[in-house]
């Protein structure tokens, strides 16, 4: 028991310190993408030379259109971490929502809005987007708010369970007893007893999300005018830069996406293990 | 009828076992009691027996199957809404797990100033309200940047008491206040609800298993047995009910 | 004869909001086939005492002192004995039954699990044991009950299951940590007479380590009273409620129902901002000047022990 415990903690460090490499990873590209407009040395639409390799003018080389290859990634950022973000912000708001109000009420309402989250959970996610968005002319904007409102089940089944295991704790009726309105009783109850569920699902739904993105615009059916990492990764491929060996054009986003879903993660599920560690511990 | 009481005439309760069953569980059966003003009721028998869902009832948290419940002369099921939250105010619960009836997110000071901003007060009327009710219970403000599991379960017993006093009930509903104390300080809180109850003139429904407990807080003493009365009547007719009977026919 | 001895434990945890000194100075021993109780409030350091013995402490806890079982120093030999020991000599049972028991296995195979494990007999003859045990420990069928789970028993029942998986190994000692915690009076009662049948059958001695001055009444031989983390008495059971020695003990007895519930003054001291001296001093109706200034040490006097300088 001794070692459990002690094991346990070890464990405790050993993911605070992946927590705070996934925080410096994840913060330098949030830089990135603030500061594209300063740090990128071209803008991604001016033409240059197609096709050069790397040099000294063009550290990434340009592609086929002429465009500076570094520019497009930091520009990049900009674009993936919105969509990340927002669809994110979207699905968690929507979840939350869903989940407390049914883990609260209970009764029909329960029943009515778990039913429409295990329809969303059946839905093939990613088919139903490329459908839809083959359907109508892709956007940046259609595509974030898609993602973001097939996101939302999971979160608000993991919600609801927990709002359910406090409803009927002591502080809650005796809030109740004492008259305080629902609303309180959610907002400031209920809502402060789940955030630690709540942020490392939201951490996990962003890195879903970009994921995601990334996928669609692969397949070619993202938004031609916004140059995401997704969006690069499809040009590399359409226009031969695969086939010709030109690494420096699809190594670089590929590596981003997996750079930046990697630290979200690694933030994530530090969080929820940090949680777990904590409630073993008492 | 004695119009100034809290009545419980004839109430029952019996859940479905799911959404489509036919099946009832009966939880109570013809449950009638009466809490008046500086009087307690007693209200005892083994866990499970429906105690706590009866506070519940009381409370206006679940609805009954059959029966009334008269705050005052109102009956609450059957009043409209605002002659039933007027009702509903009169009367507040205390629970049995006092760690647990704070939220432990918040301070003391948060918990009860929440309180207080649902009477809708200004702030000096407010900050000085707080520390004189907290005088009341026995307690320092030096708890007030604390959260609950820092202090001790009397301690927080005596807060959640604050907060009830903060709302001026009339009647007060007891689940098992003190089981969860050590005997000295389930003394002490005893103490505490008896002066409480002297000043403001609480009618109270104290619920608990302990017989010694009931025996020594109430005037009057209902026992409880799977889900319908057993003994109804005052405390000196209870010695003498609970001598008589069998020990073991308490059992569930 | 004495079977566990403890020495001078003091037990120190390191936690952000400073030391806590949870047991100072404890010296006691357990003798065989005796019931001792180990009474104080929430916080007083009883279960610290109890997990060091089993040395279940987190690591933030610093210990010293000597804990003596069969002459072995507890606290000092390897942790495959310590396995061994808390396998096979010392038992112990947490409060809440339940959820002690894993709801997926029948109580028959809970019970015999440490009887394949540790003594490798044979099904049938462990099956034969398991169902013997559980005849003594009141269960009326005990075939069938060897086939029923946890959620179809009640608690009391699911605290002599608990008990008996403890009794399996025939251990020197048990050790029982608030075995009565949030049941009601009936299930109190059963355990009261589930302990005595043990006592009977099992030549083990109990330590029982409980909140609850009447269990301790009821059960015990010897008992000793707590008050943050110092020891300060320890006297025959019938003694201490004829005649308490302590002041702390007195204020004890007297918030007791049957004594009509007499509210004592002041608090217990937070375990992080404890007084100087005897801990009960500020709450002490005798205290003198020498009482803030230096703990007391135990004073003997007819039979009981007692740190208080009015026994000096």
């Amino acid at each position: 028991m001794t070692h459990h415990i002690e094991e346990l903690k070890k464990l405790a460090i050993s993911k605070l310190n992946l927590n705070s490499i996934g925080i410096i990873i994840f913060l330098l590209f949030l830089l990135i993408a603030i500061a594209a407009g300063i740090i990128s040395p071209y803008n991604p639409w001016q033409r240059f030379e197609p096709y050069t390799r790397p040099n000294s003018s063009h550290f990434l080389g340009t592609n086929d259109m002429g465009n500076d290859i570094l520019s497009e990634l930091l520009f990049g950022a900009r674009v993936s971490l919105i969509v990340g973000f927002g669809a994110s912000i979207i699905a968690t708001i929507l979840g939350v929502t869903v989940g407390i109000v049914s883990g609260y009420y209970r009764g029909m309402m329960d029943e009515i809005l778990m039913a429409i989250t295990d329809i969303y959970l059946m839905i093939p996610r990613i088919p139903l987007i490329i459908i839809l968005a083959a359907l109508m002319r892709p956007n940046f904007w259609l595509i974030m708010l898609l993602i973001g409102f097939l996101w939302w089940p999971t979160t608000a089944r993991v919600v609801r369970s927990s709002t359910m295991q406090i409803r009927d704790t002591s502080f809650i009726l005796s809030a109740k007893s004492l008259g305080f309105s629902d609303k309180h009783i959610i907002l400031s109850e209920i809502l402060p007893n789940i955030n630690h569920v709540i942020i490392p699902k939201f951490m996990l739904t962003i890195a879903s999300a970009m994921f995601s993105e990334a996928s669609i615009s692969f397949l070619g059916l993202g938004d031609p005018t916004m140059k995401s990492w997704g969006m690069m990764l499809n040009f590399a491929f359409m226009k031969g830069g695969l086939i010709n060996e030109m690494w420096w054009w699809y190594l670089p986003p590929g590596l981003c996406i997996v750079a930046v879903v990697f630290s979200l993660m690694l933030i994530g599920f530090s969080l929820e293990e940090k949680e777990n560690i904590m409630l073993g511990l008492e | 009828m004695l119009l100034i009481s809290v009545i419980v005439d004839c109430v029952s309760k019996s859940y479905s076992s799911g959404l489509f069953s036919k099946r009832y569980d009966k939880i109570l059966s013809d449950i009638s009691l009466e809490i008046t003003k500086r009087k307690t009721v007693g209200l005892i028998g083994p866990s499970g027996v429906g105690k706590t869902t009866l506070a519940k009832i009381i409370m206006g948290l679940e609805n009954p199957t059959s029966g009334k419940i008269l705050i005052d002369g109102t009956d609450i099921w059957n009043a409209p809404s605002e002659e039933r939250d007027t009702s509903l105010k009169k009367i507040k619960m205390v629970f049995q797990d006092s760690q647990g009836s704070l939220n432990p997110k918040k301070t003391i000071k948060q918990s009860l100033y929440d309180t207080v901003n649902l009477m809708g007060l200004d702030a000096s009327t407010r900050e000085s309200l707080v520390l004189e009710l907290l005088d009341r219970v026995g307690l320092s403000s030096d708890i007030f940047c604390r959260y609950p599991h820092q202090i001790s379960g009397g301690q927080n017993q005596r807060v959640a008491l604050a907060r009830i006093l903060l709302v001026k009930p009339e009647y007060v509903i007891l689940d098992e206040p003190t089981s969860a104390l050590d005997i000295a300080v389930q003394a002490q809180i005893l103490e505490l609800l008896n002066n409480l109850q002297k000043e403001n003139n609480f009618g109270y429904l104290l619920i608990s298993h302990n017989i010694p407990l009931i025996d020594f807080m109430s005037d009057e003493i209902v026992v409880l047995d799977k889900g319908s009365i057993i003994f109804r009547g005052e405390t000196k007719e209870f010695t003498e009910f609970n001598s008589l009977k069998n020990k073991n026919s308490f059992k569930v | 004869m004495e079977i566990l001895e403890i020495q001078d434990l003091n037990v120190k945890f390191t936690t952000p909001i400073g030391e806590v000194y949870a047991v100072n100075n404890a010296s006691f021993t357990l003798n065989t086939n005796e019931t001792l109780a180990l009474v104080g409030e929430t916080g007083c350091g009883k279960s610290v005492i109890a997990n060091t013995i089993m040395r279940l402490l987190p690591q933030n806890a610093e210990i010293s002192g000597n804990i003596f079982y069969k002459g072995n120093n507890l606290l000092k030999i390897s942790d495959r004995e310590m396995e061994k020991t808390r396998q096979q000599e010392i038992a112990i049972i947490f409060q809440n039954p339940t959820l002690s028991l894993n709801p997926l296995y029948k109580i028959g195979d809970q019970i015999s699990e440490p009887l394949f494990v540790h003594k490798k007999i044979s099904k049938k003859e462990a099956f034969n044991k398991t169902t013997k045990l559980l005849k003594t420990m009141g269960f009326q069928n005990p075939s069938k009950s060897y086939e029923m789970y946890p959620h179809q028993l009640s608690g009391g029942m699911n605290q002599r299951v608990i008990l008996s998986i403890s009794l399996t190994l025939n251990p020197s000692i048990i050790i029982a940590d608030e075995p009565t915690k949030g049941l009601d009076n009936e299930l109190v009662k059963d355990i009261v007479e589930e302990f005595k049948t043990v006592n009977k059958i099992n030549n083990s001695s109990l330590l029982l380590i409980t909140h609850d001055l009447s269990l301790a009444r009821e059960l015990s031989d010897r008992i000793i009273i707590m008050y943050s983390g110092d020891i300060v008495e320890i006297t025959k059971t019938e003694s201490f409620f004829k005649n308490p020695l302590h002041p702390y003990s007195k204020i004890l007895l007297n918030s007791l129902p049957e004594r009509g519930f007499n509210p004592p003054k002041g608090n217990s001291p937070s375990m992080v901002n404890i007084p100087k001296g005897c801990k009960f001093h500020p709450r002490c109706p005798h205290k003198k000047k020498i009482c803030s200034e230096k703990i007391p040490p135990i004073y003997s006097i007819d039979g009981g022990n007692v740190r208080c300088y009015l026994f000096q």
